[in-house]
């Protein structure tokens, strides 16, 4: 009675420490999920734009929104009110529909049209000019277009802010109809761009909602309803889809491992205490991340649970290997020179990621090396202290005996596995489809219809490709601006030839300082002006002094310093143009938005004759150059590891041939699960390669155990039996994985559960220690 | 109903007004039906209004032309809900009415007056007619807001079933005139006003 009330002190004692542990991860740990801190550092220009680029880019920040379900007059109301909303919303740096209101423009910067506009690039405040406009003006106000003119009229007789509003208009925007923008099928469009990055859907979502919560709160919205895409929308979803697929797979297969164990080991208070060692490796790791980094990515959370799936094994081998009436302790020391040798060997193979130098894969070892010591050693010091006194003893179980004889008279031949390792490399050598899988948007994709739905709305919005940018470079704003109008008439001839269907360049935006005072020097004096008003107006109805605002702007306008980038960025009209000039150490950088691009070639020879000046960005190929880098620094981390892990086992066996058993069945077994996914066409991506590392881990152990020399004919049932335990969890977890529509879940799932199968025949033909 | 016949039967019957509707119907005319008009334009921004003579021409439900022949040239023209402009020699510019309900639901409403279409009509403004059968008007207020903006209100003036005068008075205090038929030919002074154009339209002598 005394040794069983000292055991539940003992297991409350240790929740405690769990639960201490948990709440300083809890209040110490910051999850991110920006994709980039999961990339390795990018190394040549178009990488490094690329990182920066990746969600913070002007395309990826963008949301397309389209309102659907009502009138027109409903709708385009809901529209206006939405941008309204959006404009004093700090999840957004912007938001459009179309709408130009000239009023935005206030007394500060009309004034300014005259810089801004290219009017007075081709014609001169001339009376000859003028009186052809004024006339105009005339037979406007005779026309049914009066009432919207006439409130401008005075000021703006030229209509300079209606042509700086065409011009400023997307390249290629949809129609309008009661001033907002609408799609061909009656919905209302709208643009906002998030301040978020495009690929941070915690972010991400925190503006989604926001948004929807604006819509949902806009008055009069009958049937109208909200529909959203766009990239920052889809990282959203997929995070959604494979957080809910997860759980629901992590529900069944938790429902299976527990019904297993049960039949295993018949005992609940078994089955509780053996998921102690894991819990307290889990949540080490966490509270070893706190300490040492303060945060960790959400990605290396996730592949780090997968990968300390390997301490499940600790306390199912003491729970099959105890024997009747044998002392927990007692068994487990038995046990730990094995285990001791299995978690060493696999914590020192993770030292090798530590090396990555990527900010992720650091996390992840430092995680599952902490994770996987703190389970090995509660397993040996403090599980055998709570385990139940009464137990069964696995030897006996019933099936078991026949089964281990069964597997001694197995014919092993020698030249088996030589001969599926030429086989396994030559199928490698045939194998269909690329061999690894560089397109990071091949492992998230999305439901057809949502991906046609972005395309048509992309379409409707003349919204920007997300692939190509045009980037100009230069010492400072200005010089990118003043390249920007040197570049426009040759992207203009490329847009009618058919090329491309739009650029944005910067200089559309804002004209460099030497445009601007070119333009300053063309505006003629007050009295001047006056003179070509009077004459221009000479035989016309308009009322006397009616333009005398017009005179004080355009006088106004000569004194004005140019606006810089800096200064244009305050105006109503500067988030646009902020967000396409970007600083780098040696200079500065513009960023062009291109959509509609049909002929690469025609735009790589356009850049190619600007001697360096501007430059074609292909995002997607940059994407893939940074996740081929990436990719071989895991793999050059690998490599180490398995040295390492080389090593170790060598060392702890001492002996070259005994570790040849363990690891020369987890190599071949590795090989052919590689073999196979490549002949069923699967290019192999990071998660593919994280999940062969799990699985390489689990083949140690069932080499390691089966390789362990033993005369007791019990001792063989018990290592059977722990390790088919394990093989089935394991192919239960990561089967259930497999079926899974995410392509992410899937690749793990599939690897793993090939991994283990492989792993456990080859360990049986190759490490089991033959009882002669 | 029995009020309506005593009154139409007792000897103030020439007191009532005549029904809106009904003088719409009889304006009627079968497509293409052309006349020629003169414009009066009044506007804040003018010291003297905008005289334009020319045709227009009603050419069915939704469609409607009209040329500007004095003092430039001008042929707008509508027709599947696209307006299009072409002035002198410039090539023509077309825009589709969407974009600017209010006058899409203004050049419905005319449309719909030439083509005696009361049902169209009385669904877009509010109809009151006054005067008597042979010398009559009708003013119409809009009853979309977005176009009561823009217009304030249109008074048709007409003698019998022929219309003669289309006053469209501006939510700004502008006004014009559209003169047509047996007015369309009137000669005005340069700086005619508002007053004798209004004299004009209703048939009296200024």
């Amino acid at each position: 009675m005394r040794v069983e009330s000292h055991r539940f002190a003992f297991v409350a004692l240790w929740l405690l420490a769990l639960a201490a542990l948990a709440a300083f991860a809890w209040h110490a740990l910051r999850i991110t999920t920006d994709l980039r801190s999961f990339m390795p550092p990018p190394q040549t220009p178009d990488q490094k734009l690329l990182m920066e680029q990746i969600g913070e880019g002007p395309g990826s920040r963008l949301l397309l929104l389209a309102i659907e379900g009502g009138d027109e007059a409903t709708l385009a109301s809901l529209s206006r009110g939405l941008v309204e909303k959006l404009h004093a919303d700090a999840h957004f740096e912007q938001a459009f529909n179309g709408a130009f209101d000239p009023s935005a423009l206030d007394e500060h910067w009309l004034p300014y049209r005259w810089l801004l506009s290219p009017t007075l690039d081709t014609h001169a405040l001339d009376a000859a000019y003028l009186s052809d406009q004024l006339a105009q003006r005339v037979e406007d106000l005779a026309s049914p277009a009066a009432t919207l003119l006439k409130p401008w009229l005075a000021r703006d007789p030229t209509l300079e802010t209606l042509a700086l509003a065409q011009r400023w208009s997307p390249p290629k925007a949809p129609a309008l109809r009661d001033g907002v923008w609408f799609s061909s099928d009656g919905a209302a469009l709208l643009l906002a761009q998030t301040h978020a990055p495009g690929f941070d859907p915690a972010a991400q979502r925190e503006a989604i909602d926001a948004l929807q919560a604006t819509f949902d709160a806009l008055p009069d919205r009958g049937e109208a309803h909200l529909v959203i895409s766009g990239p920052g929308w889809f990282s959203v979803r997929i995070d959604a889809q494979t957080r809910e697929e997860a759980d629901r797979i992590g529900a069944a297969s938790t429902i299976g491992f527990i019904l297993l164990l049960l039949v295993a080991y018949r005992s609940v208070p078994s089955l509780l205490l053996g998921g102690l060692p894991v819990a307290s490796g889990a949540l080490a790791g966490l509270a070893t991340l706190a300490l040492v980094f303060g945060q960790a990515h959400g990605i290396t959370l996730a592949f780090g649970f997968t990968l300390l799936g390997v301490a499940q094994e600790y306390p199912l081998r003491v729970l099959s290997h105890r024997r009747a009436g044998e002392d927990a302790l007692a068994s487990v020391r038995a046990l730990w020179p094995l285990l001791a040798t299995a978690i060493v060997s696999a914590a020192i193979a993770y030292l090798a990621f530590l090396a990555s130098g990527v900010p992720g894969l650091q996390q992840l070892a430092v995680f599952t090396i902490a994770g996987l010591l703190a389970a090995g050693l509660s397993t040996r010091y403090l599980l055998p202290r709570v385990l139940p006194a009464r137990f069964r003893d696995v030897a006996d179980t019933p099936g078991l005996a026949r089964a281990t004889r069964w597997l001694d008279t197995v014919p092993r031949p020698r030249w088996l596995p030589w001969l599926l390792a030429a086989l396994g490399v030559g199928v490698l050598g045939f194998a269909p489809g690329p061999t690894w899988q560089n397109d990071l948007a091949a492992l998230t994709p999305l439901p057809q219809d949502l991906l046609l739905r972005d395309a048509k709305l992309r379409g409707e919005l003349g919204a920007p490709d997300v692939r190509y940018l045009l980037v100009l470079h230069g010492d400072s704003p200005d010089a990118v601006l003043a390249r920007s109008e040197q570049i426009e008439p040759q992207f203009d001839k490329l847009v009618a030839q058919g090329a491309l269907d739009a650029v944005e360049l910067p200089s559309r935006y804002l004209p460099s300082l030497a445009t601007q005072r070119a333009r300053q020097a063309k505006l003629p004096d007050a009295p001047a002006l006056e003179a070509s008003m009077a004459e221009a107006s000479r035989d016309l109805p308009f009322r006397e002094g009616l333009f005398a605002p017009f005179v004080a702007d355009v006088q106004a306008a000569r004194s004005l310093a140019p606006l810089t980038a800096a200064e244009f960025a305050k105006s109503p009209f500067g988030a646009r143009l902020a967000s396409m000039l970007v600083q780098r150490d040696d200079g500065w950088l513009g960023l062009a938005t291109l959509s509609g691009v049909r002929d690469v070639a025609a735009l790589e020879r356009a850049v190619h004759a600007s001697n360096g000046a501007v430059s074609l960005l292909d995002l997607k190929a940059a994407s893939e150059s940074l996740v081929a880098a990436y990719r071989e620094r895991i793999l050059r981390a690998l490599g180490v590891a398995l040295v390492l892990l080389a090593l170790t086992v060598g060392i702890a066996l001492r002996s070259v041939r005994r570790a040849w058993h363990v690891l020369a069945p987890m190599t071949l077994a590795t090989l052919l699960v590689v073999v196979v996914e490549r002949a069923c066409g699967i290019s192999l991506s990071l998660f593919h390669l994280v999940a062969v590392t799990l699985a390489a881990g689990l083949g140690l152990h069932y080499a390691l155990f089966f390789e362990r020399r033993s005369d007791d004919a019990a001792e063989a049932r018990r290592t059977l039996h722990a390790t088919l335990v394990c093989v089935i969890s394991a192919l239960l977890v990561f089967g259930l994985q497999a079926l899974s529509s995410m392509p992410v879940l899937r690749a793990i799932g599939l690897t793993v559960a090939l991994g283990v199968g492989f792993h456990f025949c080859l360990s049986i033909l190759m490490a089991r220690a033959r009882r002669e | 109903m029995l009020a309506a016949t005593l009154l139409a039967a007792s000897p103030t019957s020439r007191a009532t007004p005549p029904d809106a509707a009904h003088l719409v119907v009889q304006l009627k005319r079968a497509p293409p039906a052309r006349t020629a008009y003169t414009e009066v334009r009044f506007s804040g921004l003018l010291d003297r209004p905008l005289i334009l003579r020319g045709e227009m021409e009603y050419l069915g439900p939704g469609k409607l032309a009209k040329r500007v022949d004095k003092p430039y040239r001008e042929q707008t023209s509508v027709e599947n809900g696209t307006a299009t402009m072409q002035r002198g020699d410039k090539p023509a510019r077309s825009l589709p009415l969407a974009q600017i309900p209010e006058l899409e639901s203004f050049l419905r409403g005319f449309s719909a007056l030439l083509g005696g279409d009361a049902q169209t009509l009385t669904r877009d403004f509010t109809l009151d007619a006054s005067g008597n059968d042979a010398r009559w008007q009708i003013v119409l207020k809009p009853r979309d807001a977005r176009l009561a903006r823009r217009v304030e209100s249109i008074r048709v003036d007409g003698a019998a079933s022929e219309p003669l005068c289309f006053r469209t008075h501006e939510a700004d205090g502008d006004d014009s005139a559209l003169l047509v038929g047996p007015l369309a030919a009137t000669t005005l002074p340069p700086r005619v006003s508002t007053m004798q154009v209004d004299a004009l339209c209703r048939g009296v002598k200024p």
